[in-house]
C-alpha cells in the first residue's frame, strides 16, 4: 500500500479493551498500522502506544481527533523524525553457512550487533537502533539467509518537553 | 446494609434521575428484573429489544433526559443494536443495559452469550463491563456523565449475572477514572476565535446560519434566536435542526439538503458567509461537497472536534460548548439590515412558490399539516422513514425545539412508533403522533401489543401506498422504472389488524381525511389511522444523488 507513515505516540488508560478500541480506529479509517508497541509508563494506571501508521493522507489531523475522541485516550502526539529519538530492536535469525562465517562475523562487527545465540550453525543477532539503520542491517543480511525475525516496531521520545 | 449489584444499579439510575426504563428481560436480567419490582423506577415492557433501544431514544429526545433501555445477553443484546446505531448517529444520550453470562463464563460461547461490547465498539460512545460489584456504582455513574455530556450518545453497560447477585456493603470504590483531557482552546483563544467569527459576520453581506441537530442537543436554542433577532440574520436549519427556533420565525428559510427546500439551498448557495453551528455537513446536507456554497467563508462551532471540517473545508472554527460561545458573542453582533440580501431572498421565495408544477408533499402534506392544526399545539410529531417522513418534516411546522423527533443519521425504518412510545410516556401531558409507511410500519407493529398494553394514548398515521415509496420514486426516477422489491402489496387489513391487537382504528384516502383525523383527535385511548395514498405520490423537489444543492429537480419529467 502506498502512503505516508506516520510516527504516533499515545498516552492511554491501561485498561481491557484500550488497544481494541484504538485499532478500531484506524482500521475504520481504512489505515494500515504498520508497527505498534504498547506497555505501561511510570504510572502503572495509564501506558503508552507508539504506533507507526500509513494512510493514503498526509495529514494526521483527522486520525488524531478520532483517537483524542476516545473515552480512554488521554493524549495523542505525532512525533517527527527530528524532534524524537526513535529506536526498535530486531532480533534475526541467521543460518551460518561456512562460505558466510567470515562476513557475518566482520558485519556483526561493523553494525555493532550482538551475538545473543549461538547453536551449531545457527546464530540470533541483536540490533538496536533506529529504523534506517535497521533497515540497513537487514538489506545487508539478506543475501546471507535469513531464516526468521522478530520485531518490536519503533518507540521514541520527544528530545525537548 | 448489604445490597447487590443490582440494588446498586436501580439507586444509582435512580440518583442520576431515571424514571423509566424500556426493557425485556432474559435468564441473564432475573436478579435485576426481580429486585425492579419494588423500585420507584417503571420498568415497560416492551415487544422486542429493538423497540425498547428506540424508546428510549424517543423519551430522550422528547424531554432532554437520559434514555435507558435493558435487554438480555445474546439475542436480546444484539436486537438493540439497530436502535444503539440509531441513537449513535443521532447523538441521543442513552444508557443500553445489557445482561451477560456470569464473569467465569466469559469467553466460552455459553448460553445466549455474545460480545455486546465488542459489537457496538463502533457505535457506542464507551461501554463498560461490570465486572466488581464494588465499582458497580462509579461506573455508572460514569456511563451517565459521558451520555450526556460533550456530545451526547449512547453508552453501554454489560452486566455478568454474578456482579448482578453479588452482595456488597461498603462504600463505591472508584473505577479509576478518567483523567481529565488536554482542553484543545483556551478561554483566550476561545474569545479571539468568537471575536474573529463575529467580525466577519457582521462584515457579511450576504450571511446565513446553518442550524443543525447539536443545537438543540446543547440546549442553546434560546441564545441562538437572540442572536439571529440581534443580528437579523436568515437562517435554514438541516434536516435535525428543525425546530430549534420556532418554524414560523421570520428568518426560516426552511431546511437545506436532498429532500430540502430550494429557497434554502439557493440562498446557502449564493451566501458570502456561513456560520454553521451544531452541525455536522453530513453529504444529505451538502449534496455534492465540491459545490457546496462555492462564494462563502465558512465559520463552523461545535462542542466535538471531530466534526469541525471533517467533510466541509472550513475557515474558522471554535471548539465549544454552543450555548457559551453564542452568549459571548451576542454583544458583538451589530444589528444590519441588509435590505439586498434580503430582496434577493424574498425574489428567491416568490420564484419558487410560483412553481405551480411542484407537486411538493402532494395531498400527504396537507393532511399532516391538518393534523397538526386539529391537535393541541405542544403535540410532538414523530417521523419514521422514507417518503412518510419527508412529507413530515416538511409539512409539521415545530414552535419548540422537541416538536419534531426523527431519526436522520441512521434513517431507521420502524422508528416512529416505538419511538413515539418512549417519547409520550416522557411527555404525558402532551400528544404524540407517529406518521410511518407501510413499509416501516411492519418493522416495529408489534408494540402495538405495548400500546395496548399500557393504554398509551399514541395516535398512528400510517401512510399506506402498498409500496416501499420511496425505493420506488427512486427507482421510477433513476432506474428506468424498473420497479422491483418494493412493491409490499394491499392483502393487509391493517385496521383489522390494530383492533386486533386492541387499538382503536379507521381508514381514509388521503384526499378526503376530514372524518378520520376528527375520530382520531376525539379518541381518548391510542388511534391508528389508516391513509390511503396512491403508489405514485412521490416527494418533490429532490437532489438527485451526485448533484449540488442547486440542481434539484421538480418532478419526473425534469
Amino acid at each position: 500500500m502506498n502512503g505516508e507513515e506516520h510516527l504516533i505516540s499515545m498516552l492511554v488508560n491501561n485498561k481491557p479493551g484500550v488497544l481494541s478500541r484504538v485499532a478500531g480506529v484506524f482500521g475504520r479509517l481504512g489505515y494500515n498500522i504498520e508497527s505498534l508497541c504498547v506497555a505501561a509508563t511510570t504510572d502503572p494506571e495509564i501506558s503508552k502506544i507508539t504506533l507507526v501508521s500509513k494512510s493514503n493522507s498526509d495529514s494526521t489531523e483527522r486520525t488524531k481527533k478520532q483517537l483524542e475522541k476516545l473515552v480512554d485516550v488521554v493524549e495523542v502526539t505525532e512525533l517527527s523524525q527530528i524532534q524524537s529519538v526513535q529506536r526498535e530492536l530486531i532480533l534475526i535469525g541467521i543460518k551460518l553457512h561456512q562460505e558466510h562465517r567470515a562476513e557475518i562475523a566482520r558485519a556483526v562487527d561493523i553494525f555493532g550487533c550482538k551475538i545473543i545465540s549461538m547453536k551449531s550453525d545457527y546464530y540470533i543477532l541483536e540490533v538496536v537502533d533506529n529504523k534506517e539503520k535497521i533497515e540497513t542491517v537487514l538489506n545487508y543480511f539478506a543475501p546471507l539467509g535469513i531464516e526468521e525475525i522478530a520485531r518490536t516496531g519503533v518507540i521514541a521520545l520527544e528530545k525537548e518537553q | 446494609m448489604k445490597k447487590t449489584g443490582s440494588d446498586i444499579i436501580l439507586e444509582t439510575l435512580k440518583e442520576e434521575g431515571t424514571d423509566v426504563i424500556f426493557g425485556y428481560p432474559g435468564a441473564n436480567t432475573l436478579p435485576i428484573h426481580d429486585r425492579l419490582r419494588e423500585s420507584p423506577i417503571r420498568h415497560y415492557l416492551m415487544r422486542h429489544e429493538q423497540a425498547a433501544a428506540h424508546a428510549a431514544d424517543g423519551y430522550a429526545r422528547a424531554t432532554g433526559k437520559v434514555g435507558v433501555c435493558l435487554s438480555t445477553s445474546g439475542p436480546g443484546a444484539t436486537n438493540m443494536v439497530t436502535g444503539i446505531a440509531t441513537a449513535y448517529m443521532d447523538s441521543t444520550p442513552l444508557i443500553a443495559l445489557t445482561g451477560q453470562v456470569t464473569t467465569n463464563l466469559l469467553g466460552s460461547d455459553a448460553f445466549q452469550e455474545t460480545d455486546i461490547i465488542g459489537i457496538t465498539m463502533p457505535i457506542t460512545k464507551h461501554s463498560f463491563l461490570l465486572n466488581d460489584v464494588r465499582e458497580v456504582e462509579s461506573t455508572l455513574k460514569e456511563a451517565f456523565e459521558l451520555a450526556r455530556s460533550g456530545r451526547p450518545g449512547p453508552v453501554l453497560v454489560d452486566m455478568p449475572r454474578d456482579v448482578l447477585t453479588a452482595s456488597y456493603a461498603g462504600k463505591s470504590r472508584s473505577n479509576n477514572g478518567q483523567r481529565s483531557k488536554k482542553q484543545h482552546t483556551s478561554p483566550k483563544e476561545k474569545l479571539e476565535q468568537i471575536k474573529h467569527i463575529a467580525t466577519y459576520l457582521n462584515r457579511a453581506e450576504r450571511p446565513i446560519i446553518i442550524i443543525g441537530g447539536g443545537v438543540k442537543l446543547g440546549k442553546a436554542c434560546t441564545q441562538l434566536s437572540e442572536l439571529i433577532e440581534k443580528g437579523r440574520i436568515p437562517f435554514v436549519t438541516t434536516m435535525m435542526g428543525i425546530g430549534s427556533i420556532d418554524s414560523s420565525n421570520g428568518f426560516n428559510l426552511g431546511f437545506i439538503g436532498t429532500h430540502g427546500n430550494e429557497l434554502a439551498n439557493s440562498t446557502v448557495h449564493h451566501s458570502d458567509f456561513i456560520l454553521a453551528v451544531g452541525t455536522r455537513f453530513s453529504d444529505r446536507s451538502t449534496s455534492t461537497i465540491e459545490e457546496f456554497a462555492p462564494l462563502a467563508t465558512i465559520a463552523q462551532i461545535d462542542i466535538d472536534p471531530t466534526s469541525i471540517g471533517k467533510n466541509i473545508k472550513v475557515d474558522l472554527q471554535l471548539i465549544s460548548d454552543i450555548g457559551e460561545a453564542i452568549t459571548e458573542m451576542i454583544p458583538l453582533i451589530e444589528k444590519k439590515e441588509r435590505p439586498e440580501w434580503f430582496q434577493r431572498i424574498n425574489k428567491e421565495r416568490e420564484l419558487s412558490e410560483k412553481r405551480g408544477s411542484c407537486e411538493g408533499c402532494g395531498p400527504a402534506g396537507k393532511l399532516i399539516s391538518m393534523i397538526q392544526d386539529i391537535m393541541p399545539e405542544k403535540t410532538i410529531a414523530v417521523a419514521d422513514v422514507g417518503l412518510n417522513q419527508i412529507w413530515t418534516v416538511r409539512s409539521w411546522q415545530p414552535k419548540t425545539p422537541r416538536g419534531l423527533i426523527t431519526c436522520g443519521g441512521m434513517g431507521t425504518m420502524g422508528f416512529s412508533v416505538p419511538a413515539a412510545i418512549g417519547a409520550k410516556i416522557g411527555v404525558q401531558n402532551q400528544e404524540v403522533v407517529a406518521f410511518s409507511g407501510d413499509g416501516g410500519f411492519y418493522m416495529n407493529i408489534q408494540e402495538l401489543a405495548t400500546i395496548s398494553c399500557y393504554n398509551l394514548p399514541v395516535k398512528i398515521v400510517v401512510f399506506n401506498n402498498g409500496n416501499l415509496g420511496m425505493i420506488r420514486q427512486l427507482q421510477d426516477l433513476f432506474y428506468g422504472s424498473r420497479f422491483n422489491a418494493s412493491e409490499l402489496g394491499n392483502k393487509v387489513d391493517m385496521v383489522m389488524v390494530a383492533k386486533g391487537f386492541g387499538i382503536d382504528a379507521g381508514r381514509v384516502s388521503v384526499n378526503d381525511p376530514e372524518s378520520g383525523i376528527e375520530k382520531m383527535r376525539k379518541t381518548d385511548g391510542p388511534y391508528l389511522l389508516e391513509v390511503m395514498v396512491d403508489p405514485d405520490a412521490y416527494v418533490f423537489p429532490l437532489i438527485p444523488p451526485g448533484l449540488s444543492n442547486i440542481e434539484m429537480i421538480y418532478g419526473r419529467s425534469d
